[in-house]
């Protein structure tokens, strides 16, 4: 087709209602509060992994819609979480990502978690063992029982991830959320202790969603020369993009040539329990999470969406915890090969989704975006977001391709339903 | 200080600063010219407060760095050219004179070109890395080459990342 004109360009793609939708959802302040709302304050998020916790007394601070959260390691080895919020006159209680409450603070004692403004304390269970002064300025009126910690949904799970929740009803347990997704990986991420050995973040002027869809999407392995070479053949274009309930996704697995890249090394020696070597899976989880093994390693990715239009992501990569130092070194540089943040892969992946946010800037024209690639269901089919978005739509009641109407089944998904 | 101690330092300053304008330039040969071929590490580390742990984010020995280099037209980049404002704070050289080590501070700054959106950030300069060069060399007929450069950054925070050498 020659360029179109205006009216042409704004038309209703020639395709089925479910495979396109509006780039309204990637722009739009009053959508992105929706998502805040109703989504990511119902849904269960991987905040971190209990090796960044590994003592009693450990913790680590994050935030899930704006809300700050704490989580810590009691004495009783169990992992809880709490807003980091103080009952008293809102202080942020811990300000550092990450630590130990072993040590004294300079307002508080040890083992306790001090809000250092007025130094009222409280115990890795989130209740308040000391408020300063407390009969003198509150005599029978008000005291340390009634001044507990919000505790929030917090469960260990699936290769050792913490997962909080912030609703104290969620629709569903963790183990009906995830479980099913995670099957294929499940005695592979549970058969050993896996440990974290690499961290960093992105703060990308782009929408949380637009990073999803690329972990959700193979055919942009055209982007990656190294996709390219160690993938592009019949086992590859054979792999299976299969939907989970909950808006979840699993791409299957083959075997990778990562010896096709000059200078790159078969992965096979360090192979994750129980899967044959080189193997590759990617769990996608509603709304934005990420897991990713390349035989020897595996990548987590978590969104923290910060406005319509602006998105942090959290990268990790763990390995077991039982490696060797040769070991850990090895699994250290295969992960960076690609996913390092001056590896091969994640840096193209990172400017394709700046791109899509430079032309879907809030208060550009709406434009059409085409998920329409029906292969099977194989690896460049794009079921994997049409399957995302109508859970989307479900959650927050609005529907993708037409966003100021309420959500209804749309055409392509009612008749393979 | 050994013998001829303030020339051999001198050396060291030098082929770090060389380093530094010709990793400004993306003269990658340049650069690999003032490392020693069958010696030469390279390394970006850093310490996350965040899991307590050491990191390595990059490494690879002077084949390895060479063939990253020579495959960067496959691949799609951030074509914005990285300047870099190095300062040399320490220089020891070993008693012997054969070797040194130096440690450098240093301050990457991005000139924006093609990575967001050129209309209306291209020509801009941000701040993208700081960190140190622990620097390690040998040192032959006066002249220092790199064996070792750890390029230990502050940040965690790294955005869209980089396909080039810091
Ligand atoms: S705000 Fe925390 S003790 Fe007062
Ligand atoms: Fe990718």
């Amino acid at each position: 087709m020659p360029a179109r004109n205006h009216s042409q360009w704004m038309a209703k793609p020639p395709l089925a209602d479910d495979e396109w939708i509006d780039s309204r959802i990637y722009s739009d302040q009053e959508i992105f509060e929706d998502e805040q709302e109703k989504i990511f304050k119902h849904v269960w998020v991987p905040v971190c992994h209990e090796s960044e916790l590994p003592k009693a007394y450990d913790f680590r601070t994050t935030s899930i819609a704006g809300e700050p959260v704490i989580i810590c390691r009691g004495p009783d080895d169990e992992v809880r979480a709490f807003l980091n919020v103080c009952p008293h006159r809102g202080m942020l209680i811990e300000r550092r990502p990450s630590g130990s409450f072993l040590e004294g603070q300079p307002s508080g004692n040890p083992k306790r978690i001090t809000c250092m403004f007025h130094a009222w304390q409280f115990d890795m269970k989130g209740n308040c063992v000391y408020v300063a002064r407390e009969k003198e300025g509150y005599q029978d009126r008000f005291c340390k029982e009634q001044a507990g910690l919000r505790r929030l949904r917090c469960e260990v799970k699936f290769g050792g991830f913490v997962w909080v929740n912030l609703d104290d009803k969620p629709s569903v347990s963790l183990e009906d959320w995830a479980g099913a997704p995670f099957e294929c990986l499940r005695k592979t991420l549970d058969e050993e202790p896996l440990e974290i050995f690499h961290y960093h973040k992105a703060v990308i002027d782009t929408n949380y969603k637009l990073w999803h869809d690329t972990n959700s999407e193979f055919y942009h392995d055209f982007m990656h020369y190294h996709n390219r070479v160690t993938g592009f053949n019949d086992a590859y274009f054979a792999r299976n993009n299969e939907a989970f309930p909950h808006g979840h996704v699993v791409v299957g697995t083959f075997e990778v040539n990562y010896e096709n890249y000059e200078g790159f090394e078969s992965r096979g020696e360090l192979s994750f329990p129980h899967l044959p070597p080189n193997q590759w899976y990617m769990i996608d989880l509603f709304p934005g999470f990420n897991f990713n093994l390349r035989g020897s390693a595996l990548r987590c990715d978590t969104v923290t969406p910060l406005g319509p239009d602006k998105v942090m992501i959290e990268f990790r990569g763990l390995g077991l915890k039982s490696d060797t130092e040769e070991e850990r070194i090895t699994r250290i540089n295969h992960h960076n090969s690609i996913w390092g943040p001056f590896g091969r892969n994640l840096h193209e992946d990172l400017i394709g989704v700046a791109g899509q946010g430079t032309t879907m800037r809030p208060g550009t024209e709406e434009r059409r975006i085409l998920h329409g690639r029906q292969e099977n269901q194989t690896i460049h089919d794009e079921n994997g977001m049409r399957h995302y978005y109508e859970e989307w739509g479900r959650w927050v009641d609005r529907s993708p391709s037409q966003p100021d109407q309420a959500y209804s089944v749309r055409q392509g998904v009612a008749a393979a339903e | 200080m050994p013998k001829n101690g303030y020339e051999t330092a001198q050396a060291v300053r030098d082929t770090i600063y060389r380093a530094s304008l010709a990793l400004d330039d993306f003269s990658w040969q340049d650069w690999l010219d003032l490392c020693a071929p069958d010696e030469f590490h390279y390394m970006i580390t850093s310490f996350s407060p965040e899991i307590g742990k050491n990191m390595i984010y990059l490494q690879g020995s002077w084949k390895e760095m060479k063939l990253m280099v020579d495959m960067l037209p496959k691949h799609n980049t951030d074509h914005s050219p990285l300047h870099r404002h190095t300062s040399v704070y320490t220089v020891d050289v070993s008693a012997d004179g054969k070797t040194a080590e130096a440690v450098s501070s240093v301050v990457i700054y991005q000139n924006m070109l093609d990575g967001i959106n050129s209309h209306i950030d291209s020509g801009e300069s941000r701040l993208f890395l700081v960190g140190k060069y622990h620097d390690q060399f040998k040192i032959e007929d006066g002249v220092a080459k790199f064996t070792k450069r750890d390029t230990r950054l502050g940040n965690r925070r790294l955005d869209k990342g980089s396909h080039y050498p810091i």
